[in-house]
């Protein structure tokens, strides 16, 4: 509709500001919106740290634990005893006529039996063979200690080994042309922070889901409903209705992310990140960080919400279309991930993928560039400024009506 | 008073004709009834006089302003009772009412007096601070009604205000059509129901596919039709074939 509005700029603002104004008290009585919302935000950070701190418990268990078991015929190999009882061993030095059968009647997990000719033959320069007893078919640390025994008399052999090659001359490194050196990443500290490393994709999940129903019952629920020809009729311009509405899934988006940060600030001291010599701190003012970084992604996912719901012709409709929607935020991420993408200028350009990478360096206290914050905010906002155009673009045709 | 010129509106690419050269005039103090079967043009007649949506000819005029030329004058002019009467579930009735009024510009306090005083004025101190959803649909009249009157505008628009309206609701609503009529303000509203056109208004324009068939008192009506029974008059007027296909 052309036709000048008389309205000077500070009623303007009033205007959508009385609009944000009833969307959220409206909304705020809905208690399926509260309840989806609020409970993501609530009960989130709970199964996080829950997460965190098993993983931290269990792991750490495997780690220092030491390894238990018994010996028999200890005396034919004091060398060797000697070497397994330098490590992270408790060792019982045992006599037993059958200690096969022990294992099998478990009254032992874990035997070690050295035969009593060991020492001639150790002499001789001949293969001694020891025989390391457990059950295989318990689940449990049983697996693990055994090969942990056995890893501890390979590296003595082979101790021993270069040792003999080195009085005869001959370079030990001949026989081994090429070692494989085993690295496993997934240590508890590693685990922990893989775990971690979900947070920020967290985040933007809180972020869009909070501000979801409002903006479809502000776009597609009053369609359905009725009641957007009546307000179509009242001396506020189009873009003073979408941008109320916009603005208030905004609102409720950065409610739904409070409620996320100050529920993760109290249970975050639960996680005993110590135990791995790691130590996390979420500080308010990191939280304040935090929640500044996300505002222009709950602007953008806000404008975004809003535009696509004011397609639907329905609260269902609506509904359908924005699960959709959803998955566009969470993609960039997931990627990002996959592919172990580096931080860079060129990331900040992309909303979403840019405030989980600066929420993720905030959090790990890593030094944040401005010009990547500036970046973020200025694309992000620009892609929220295109959409909220989009959708009072839409509000102005009659189709909104029919 | 309302002046409408030469309208013309098309749907689905000029496919579907909702209106064609449709001219009528509704004056201050007057009620007048928008009157035709279904699908004849009276909603969109409605709709573009309350300005959500505009013609795609011709000129409409609501007191001393167009509306394609400043809606926003306009609106500030009209009261609307669309079909759907629109309201907010979870808010209160008063609640609903002062939405509409704070958009309008009212300030808070105007805005309380004026509240109260439609309240008493429609007799909704029962429910008013009740929420909306549970309403019977005679309370919701009520309220609508309010809302679009809060601003206390000269023009009210009603379209098929008594839809779903028991006896009583019906005669209440009458009443409170005949106040805005005596106020001096400008009634308009749609109807395909002949007892509210005979016990309520002064003038009538009757609409069949999109064009205006007849227009003038409702005295004037029964007797161009020379007939005393409003249905047959009717009938008469628009024609046999027309509406028969809504």
């Amino acid at each position: 509709m052309r036709g000048q509005s008389h309205e000077c700029g500070v009623s303007r603002m009033n205007l959508m500001l009385i609009v944000l104004g009833k969307e959220c008290r409206d909304n705020f009585r809905d208690r399926r919106t509260i309840i989806s919302s609020f409970s993501l935000a609530l009960l989130g950070p709970a199964l996080f740290i829950g997460m965190m701190t098993f993983v931290l418990n269990t792991a750490v268990g495997e780690s220092s634990e030491p390894v238990e078991f018994a010996i028999v015929g200890a005396d034919h190999a004091p060398e060797l005893v000697a070497h397994l009882a330098r490590q992270n061993t408790i060792i019982h030095t045992i006599e037993s006529a059958d200690p096969k059968q022990e294992v099998i009647d478990d009254l032992r997990d874990l035997i070690l039996v050295i035969p009593s000719n060991y020492r001639d033959r150790f002499t001789r320069g001949e293969i001694n063979s020891v025989a390391l007893i457990y059950d295989g078919s318990e689940i449990g640390s049983n697996r693990r200690h055994f090969g942990t025994v056995r890893n501890m008399i390979r590296s003595y052999a082979r101790m021993i080994g270069i040792l003999r090659l080195q009085l005869r001359g001959v370079d030990p490194t001949i026989t081994s042309p090429v070692i494989v050196q085993e690295v496993d990443t997934a240590s508890p500290a590693a685990r922990a922070l893989s775990i971690l490393a979900t947070l920020p994709y967290l985040l933007v999940l809180v972020i869009f889901m909070g501000g979801f129903y409002l903006a479809i019952d502000a776009t597609a629920g009053e369609r359905e409903h009725g009641s957007l020809e009546p307000l179509l009729s009242q001396p506020v311009s189009r873009a003073q209705l979408v941008l109320g509405k916009l603005f208030a899934a905004s609102v409720f988006s950065g409610a739904s992310l409070m409620a996320f940060l100050v529920s993760l600030i109290l249970l975050i001291p639960i996680v005993p990140f110590h135990k791995v010599g790691m130590s996390l701190v979420i500080g308010p003012l990191s939280a304040i960080g935090i929640f500044l970084i996300a505002v222009p992604l709950m602007v953008f996912g806000a404008a975004l919400l809003t535009l696509v719901a004011s397609f639907a012709k329905s609260y269902k409709e609506a509904q359908t279309y924005l699960t959709v929607v959803i998955l566009v935020p969470t993609l960039p991420l997931i990627v990002a991930q996959l592919m172990n993408v580096e931080s860079s200028a060129l990331l900040m350009l992309v909303p979403s993928l840019s405030q989980a990478t600066l929420i993720g360096e905030l959090m790990t206290g890593a030094p944040i560039s401005a010009l990547h914050v500036a970046l973020s905010v200025a694309a992000t906002s620009a892609g929220a400024a295109l959409f909220a155009w989009l959708a009072v673009n839409l509000y102005s045709r009659e189709r909104i009506l029919i | 008073m309302i002046r409408v010129e030469g309208l013309s509106k098309s749907f689905n690419k000029g496919r579907i004709k909702a209106l064609e050269d449709v001219s009528f005039a509704a004056d201050d103090g007057k009620v007048t009834a928008l009157l035709g079967p279904n699908g004849a043009g009276k909603s969109t007649s409605l709709r573009i006089l309350a300005t959500v949506m505009s013609p795609d000819a011709g000129t409409a005029h609501i007191g001393a302003h167009e509306v394609t030329a400043d809606p926003m004058a306009v609106r500030r002019e009209i009261g609307v009772l669309p079909h759907a009467s629109g309201l907010y579930e979870r808010l209160t009735g008063e609640e609903n009412i002062a939405y509409f009024g704070a958009l309008h510009g009212i300030d808070k306090n105007t805005l309380a007096a004026r509240i109260s005083n439609l309240i008493e004025l429609l007799g909704m101190e029962e429910f008013a601070t009740r929420k909306v959803s549970g309403f019977s649909q005679g309370q919701r009249i009520k309220v609508a009604l309010a809302r679009a009157m809060v601003h206390d505008p000269r023009h009210v628009l009603l379209d098929e205000p008594t839809n779903g309206l028991d006896v009583m609701a019906t005669r209440a609503l009458r009443e409170i059509i005949l106040r805005l009529k005596n106020e001096g303000r400008c009634v308009l509203f749609s109807s395909h129901v002949m007892q509210e056109v005979t016990n309520l208004c002064d003038d009538v324009i009757v609409i069949a596919d999109g064009r205006v068939k007849f227009q003038g008192t409702l005295d004037a009506f029964k007797s161009q039709a020379r007939e005393s029974d409003l249905e047959e008059a009717f009938i008469k007027i628009i024609g046999p074939q027309a509406g028969s296909v809504a």
